[in-house]
């Protein structure tokens, strides 16, 4: 048992540090950073990543991903912790992409992979509707066969990003014959089908992440269906996993722990910095021993993909512990913030205001408070937990 | 980075978890503390003869060359099945303080004699004062001739029939220095050594020790005089980590057990473990375990790596055991209902155990403010 690393991982993390330094500039964090540019800049951010070849890392070599080790990827997250740069968005490229390489048809690979690899394809995930969240199998959009196209109708809700994207893959009902999870197909939506639009919802952040999409009539070649009909379910639950183990937000919670005692040892009551005083030591300690263990945690997931061991119970585990702790770190940094953590300046004011800590710390808490409901709540986390683990 | 066990650990591993279950059940344990020694004799000269004492002591020494890996296998195996020998308290603190000693002729005549099973030794860690800071020493040790006088007190020494015991004491520096500190090997039942024994909730015969002038000869000293502490210290470092993989042994049994409990146990006309509100409460002892299994395996490769974090990885090990470890067990008992208010069913001796695991060296407050020093007083 051991975490040391050999001479060429020692090269491989030298490598990136170097590389995040010269490319992840003041200017780009600043763009990602505001509504306004967040897309091109994102896009702009993970071409260069994908110039690395570093953006598909965990995808097999053949579909030209870096086919990563659990330790390649500790050390690549870590150094992109290290100076607050963001990791991919992870619709397409962790969550779409296995799916498509595991269940796509040839042409559907050729078609999608090099395009969602190199961010010139941004996708959205179409899964929950409004009477369709834990329990997703009661979802009602409709996608009727007519010649070689569907005729989809419907409309999903909580999509994040479908304002920005290119596609959306999604889940729809095709058959009402036997157990709802045997009548669902996993179709690829191109979003400019005549038949389709976004309305926005503001969440508790006061931003425009998420959305309404609605589908009327819209035709989808059936070419566009992954895998075989009413069988969209089974490639759903193999996404879900992987998506489980992308949003534990390890890394995220790694450079905001760091963030959050910067600022405590800037300033506090009495001429002692915050840090200084021992009640909030206690509690940032019991938040940073949380997190110690959770890193551990993810470690031992990924090092268990390595031994070619499919996610499963692990990536639940991880799902719950990584939110819970990105909510713990989120409340630790609002309430460093005080009052002014209330604040919510347009994103048109001024960019001091914009960038203060205050509004980013209240940003970053409410827009939060997802973590623990989305890719399965972890109520629904639980569930699986006592059904699978403990047999319950 | 590599977290497999190698095939000699998971042999290791599989000999001990199955003798414990072929032998060492709830009743048996029972039986083991009526009798007045506190643990089997018996039991002790099988571990000596599996060669479970030989594990922590390297290979030129006679023992079998394991490192903080192979110790961590044995206690958690030790904890899931709550083995009441003293292997920790005797092998991973006391028999390692004299193994990395560099009183050679004293390790030679006794290494062998402690890995046979013929000899127990135990350290006596603990102040009334000291308030778990291993520095914290008013015991002093006053040079007369080739032979030193030792004065003062040490409370919960652990295992009251060891045969001799490592005395911290002063023979030099104030109150909290960590200079002046030395280590004597005291013959448990020599004269002037007053003894108060007593037992312990987890089952553990302790005692109170006294002693005012007592005389050690300078060729029982562990280390060249005054520099014990930083032995004292690595020594101890390690034997933390093994502790709290013998409660991550607990804890897992504990979240098992309660699992098992609750498939079985009808209310209502219904197994209680198909409510909800109870199925949550033990996804989440399984969660503590895991989290606390995390840092264990963190602290290791600390440990395994020489890595400079080894004392902050610890310190927060312990800290997230003495937290988690009591949770877990007093959820088990809560879920056992009745059941687990019972001497019957082993819920509550579980329970007891990692209530003294917190407490033994450090409890989960005082290594957070360890914790708090290393990291924010820097």
């Amino acid at each position: 048992m051991h975490t040391k690393l050999s001479h060429q991982e020692l090269a491989f993390q030298e490598d990136v540090r170097v590389f995040m330094r010269e490319n992840f500039t003041p200017e780009l964090a600043e763009k990602i950073a505001h509504p306004a540019t967040f897309k091109s800049a994102t896009i702009e951010w993970q071409k260069r990543l994908d110039s690395r070849g570093w953006a598909a890392n965990g995808w097999p070599e053949e579909h030209g991903g870096g086919a990563w080790s659990a330790t390649q990827k500790y050390i690549y997250c870590n150094e992109l912790a290290a100076v607050g740069a963001p990791d991919v968005i992870p619709m397409g490229i962790k969550m779409l992409g296995p799916v498509l390489y595991s269940y796509g048809s040839e042409e559907q690979k050729q078609k999608f992979l090099p395009a969602t690899k190199s961010s010139d394809m941004w996708w959205c995930q179409g899964y929950s509707e409004v009477g369709a969240g834990s329990d997703l199998a009661a979802l009602k959009t409709r996608a009727v066969r007519d010649g070689d196209d569907y005729i989809v109708n419907g409309a999903k809700i909580w999509t994040t990003y479908a304002q920005y994207a290119d596609w959306i893959f999604c889940l729809v009902k095709t058959s009402d014959e036997g157990r709802p999870q045997g009548c669902i197909s996993f179709l690829l939506i191109d979003m400019k089908t005549p038949g389709i639009s976004v309305s926005p919802i503001i969440s508790i952040d006061e931003e425009h992440h998420l959305n309404e999409v609605h589908f009327e009539n819209v035709r989808i070649p059936v070419g566009n269906r992954i895998g075989e009909e009413n069988q969209g379910w089974t490639y759903a639950k193999a996404l879900l996993t992987y998506e489980r183990t992308a949003i534990a937000g390890v890394a995220y919670c790694k450079h905001t722990l760091e963030k959050v005692r910067k600022l405590a040892s800037q300033g506090g009551e009495e001429s002692l910095s915050l840090l200084d005083d021992v009640d909030f030591q206690a509690r940032l300690a019991d938040v940073e021993i949380e997190f110690m263990a959770l890193e551990f945690l993810e470690l031992r997931v990924l090092s268990s993909i390595d031994n070619g061991e499919a996610p499963g119970m692990e990536s639940s585990l991880l799902k719950l512990k990584g939110s819970e702790v990105q909510q713990l770190v989120q409340t630790l940094l609002w309430d460093i913030a005080g009052s002014s953590g209330g604040m919510v300046p347009d994103m048109h004011d001024a960019k001091a205001l914009w960038e203060c800590q205050g509004n980013v710390a209240r940003r970053e808490y409410m827009f939060g408070r997802a973590a623990t409901i989305y890719g399965g709540s972890n109520e629904v986390q639980r569930n699986i937990i006592a059904k699978y683990a403990l047999g319950l | 980075m590599n977290f497999s066990m190698t095939e000699e650990q998971l042999m290791l591993k599989d000999s001990v978890a199955k003798y414990l279950q072929d032998t060492y059940s709830a009743e048996h344990r029972v039986n083991i503390l009526k009798q007045t020694r506190g643990y089997s004799a018996e039991n002790w000269q099988t571990f000596a003869d599996l060669g479970w004492l030989t594990v922590p002591f390297a290979e030129e020494d006679g023992g079998f060359g394991g490192n903080i890996s192979d110790v961590s296998i044995i206690m958690e195996e030790f904890g899931s099945a709550l083995v009441i020998e003293p292997f920790w308290s005797g092998v991973v603190l006391a028999g390692q303080l004299i193994a990395r000693s560099n009183n050679d002729s004293l390790k030679k005549h006794l290494m062998p004699t402690l890995m046979s099973g013929e000899q127990l030794v135990s350290f006596a860690f603990l102040e009334p004062q000291s308030v778990f800071m291993l520095n914290h020493l008013t015991t002093t040790a006053t040079k007369v001739g080739d032979n030193y006088l030792l004065s003062g007190e040490k409370r919960v020494v652990l295992n009251a029939t060891a045969d001799s015991i490592l005395i911290p004491a002063r023979t030099a520096g104030d109150g909290s220095s960590e200079q002046g500190i030395s280590l004597f090997l005291v013959d448990a039942n020599g004269p002037g050594l007053q003894r108060d024994v007593y037992r312990l909730m987890d089952g553990q015969l302790a005692m109170d020790i006294r002693f005012d002038g007592i005389q050690v000869s300078s060729a029982r000293m562990l280390t060249a005089e005054g520099e014990a502490f930083p032995l004292i210290s690595e020594v101890v470092s390690e034997a933390l980590v093994a502790l709290c993989a013998e409660a991550v042994g607990a804890m897992n049994h504990l979240y098992k057990a309660t699992a098992d409990y609750c498939r079985t146990r009808e209310q209502f006309g219904v197994a209680i473990g198909t409510f909800q509100a109870l199925q949550h409460r033990i996804v989440d002892m399984f969660m503590a375990t895991e989290q606390c299994r995390s840092l264990l395996m963190r602290a290791q490769c600390s440990i395994l790596d020489g890595s400079s974090d080894i004392q902050r990885d610890v310190a927060a090990l312990k800290v997230m055991i003495g937290k988690h470890g009591r949770h877990v067990a007093e959820e088990a008992v809560q879920l056992h209902g009745g059941m687990g208010m019972s001497n019957e069913m082993p819920i509550g001796i579980y329970l007891k155990r990692l209530m003294m695991i917190d407490s033994y060296l450090g409890n989960k407050d005082h290594h957070r403010r360890q914790f708090c020093k290393l990291r924010y007083c820097a």
